[in-house]
């Protein structure tokens, strides 16, 4: 783009606006004025769920809420972690679970998903237009109205209480194969032809050509995917009934529900940190893998 | 006569082959859709046909034709309200995420200092939208801003307004934030297809004397009209799946409830999935004639 040209006309085209000094100038003050607000906005949720972890009770309850703590104090966390001193399980094993399922359900439906979008999006058959309106449409579908009939084919496959319960069902992540098949869509056929014609195979095309060029979404589908997995509590609930074979999530749900808790102050303080223990590895996640999104993005064969 | 046919028996006719490798990549998506998507769901329309009680061994059913669908139309005081008034919201939210994205991906697609932070930011509400953090912001009322819709001057204001604006206005500027909040994918979507316009098509129109404001309406628009469409299909979809959205809570509440029942909520569900097939249908189709007419 701009660094193909050499620096000293660089910014010297028929009309440059000025839109686009090196550093910072005082014409582009009015990005930050649009710009800055609206990022506090967005940046809101994440303020607040950290420093409510950090809240004592009289101030959890406050009418109305307020964003920040004054008071920080790491009682939430004390009584959470006295909590889990008690329980029969360890608390090792309920990550262990989570960790492992989440790992392979991001993985497999990265697999699943991109396979799928670069066949509806890149090959010739019958089905194809079909199959894609009826995964759109299928999409809206209200997930709580199939969970019984989807609990009766669990059952039949004789899956109830197994670990592939975690994964098999979550793997078809309803905006996957919609998104992907999108930016799939977006590489040109020229480039498909080229490395047809010097001989590779489908699914070395698809794995050296359409994966690193689709690779802002697949980080994308990547951390939805880890959040679907991560924070998914109705699994354990429904399908399991082993408690060494449920997940964190599940784990501290039961913590911070109210039924166990003895008295409710106590319990929106633990559910506050929990929410925040639950939260941080999304955040973590999203850190590492924003920058696949953003870099590629700026540079990729996306054009 | 043989030696011609043989040849054509052993190696398969390119387009076999073609499309034999195009079911071949997808068949795993299509087991998974089938097994658990497409089976409960057909299962799911055979429940909203009965009246289903379960039992600790089984599930019973009682054929009612179509009355569990007739309740929900014209006997239940409250299924149709909320179906109406999400039918609402979600005509709102999707031309505000689009124009929303669309402004900020605008922006995000300039250069200026900290250009790559002000990205991730706009991106972040990736993990709050889908995660936990939304239900504990609901629940506390910080998604919504109940301050200003108790605000006199904008209770006056509302009340200027013909019935039929009222509600629809009083959404967006109570749940404003919310609806920004769904826009992550969305602004990424629109910078992936700002990026995609060749630059020399910019400088051409400039050469040409074409100002900002034009090169806006000629150039960005069009390229970005694909785009677009892409990102109402995602919203909608988005919206429709968000676990605080009403009709779903309904429906869930109905499902455990002694007087609804799975039958009861079978027929809601197949109901709101009806209506918002119309509705995508409905914006896709206005999307996508417009989207013809500028790429032309």
């Amino acid at each position: 783009m701009i660094a193909r040209r050499p620096w000293w006309n660089r910014y010297t085209g028929l009309r440059n606006r000025g839109m686009n000094p090196q550093g910072f100038h005082v014409s582009q003050l009015k990005f930050y004025v649009v710009l800055i607000p609206l990022s506090v906005l967005m940046l809101l949720p994440v303020v607040y769920i950290i420093s409510s972890a950090f809240k004592p009770p009289d101030e959890l309850f406050a009418f109305p809420p307020r964003l920040l703590v004054t008071n920080p104090t790491l009682d939430n966390f004390r009584d959470l972690f006295s909590r889990l001193s008690t329980s029969g399980v360890p608390i090792t094993r309920y990550l262990f679970n989570s960790i492992m399922i989440t790992a392979i359900t991001v993985a497999a439906s990265i697999l699943v998903s991109s396979t799928a979008a670069y066949a509806l999006s890149k090959k010739r058959f019958r089905l194809k237009q079909a199959l894609f309106a009826i995964n759109t449409v299928a999409l809206m579908f209200v997930p709580v109205a199939v969970t019984i009939p989807r609990f009766l084919v669990i059952e039949n496959l004789n899956l109830l209480d197994s670990f592939l319960v975690h994964i098999l069902p979550v793997l078809a992540l309803p905006v996957g194969v919609f998104l992907l098949k999108q930016f799939v869509d977006g590489i040109p056929d020229e480039v498909i032809e080229a490395a047809q014609i010097d001989g590779a195979s489908d699914w070395r095309l698809y794995w050296r050509i359409i994966m690193p060029m689709i690779k802002p979404a697949i980080a994308t589908i990547a951390i939805l995917t880890f959040q679907a997995a991560w924070n998914n509590a109705e699994i354990s609930t429904l399908y399991i009934n082993t408690e060494s074979q449920r997940t964190l999530a599940f784990y501290l749900t039961t913590l911070t529900s109210a039924t166990t808790t003895a008295n409710a102050v106590a319990g929106q303080g633990i559910a506050a940190a929990a929410a925040l223990i639950m939260f941080l590895p999304n955040l973590i996640i999203f850190i590492v893998l924003q920058r696949q999104v953003m870099s590629t993005m700026s540079r990729s064969g996306l054009k | 006569m043989t030696t011609v046919r043989k040849p054509a028996r052993r190696e398969v006719s390119l387009a076999t082959r073609e499309s034999l490798y195009g079911y071949g990549f997808i068949l795993l998506w299509v087991i998974g859709f089938c097994v658990f998507t497409a089976l409960p769901l057909a299962q799911t329309f055979l429940y909203s046909l009965n009246t289903v009680s379960v039992t600790a061994t089984s599930i019973n059913l009682d054929f009612v034709e179509w009355a569990n669908y007739s309740r929900a139309l014209f006997t239940d005081p409250n299924f149709i309200e909320l179906l109406i008034g999400f039918s609402v919201e979600t005509l709102v939210s999707v031309p505000i995420v689009l124009i929303f994205a669309m402004i900020v991906a605008m922006f995000l697609n300039l250069k200026f200092r900290f250009k790559g932070l002000f990205r991730v930011i706009f991106f972040l509400p990736i993990v709050i939208t889908s995660g936990p953090v939304i239900r504990e912001l609901t629940e506390q009322g910080a998604a919504s801003a109940p301050g200003i819709a108790n605000n006199p001057a904008v209770i006056a204001f509302l009340e200027e307004l013909p019935r039929a604006l009222r509600s629809p206005v009083e959404y967006l500027l109570t749940s404003f934030v919310l609806i920004l909040w769904f826009s992550g994918v969305q602004i990424m979507i629109y910078l992936a297809g700002l990026q995609k316009i060749d630059r020399s098509v910019y400088d051409a129109a400039a050469i040409d004397g074409a100002s900002g404001w034009e090169t806006f309406w000629k150039i960005v628009l069009p390229s970005l009209s694909t785009v677009t469409v892409v990102n109402a299909i995602y919203t909608i979809i988005i919206l429709s799946h968000f676990s605080e959205n009403k009709v779903i809570r309904y429906i869930y509440d109905q499902t455990y409830n002694v007087q609804g029942g799975i039958g009861y909520a079978s027929a809601m569900s197949f109901i709101y999935f009806g209506v918002m097939v119309v509705i995508l249908a409905v914006i896709c189709f206005a999307l996508l004639r417009w989207a013809r007419r500028s790429s032309r």
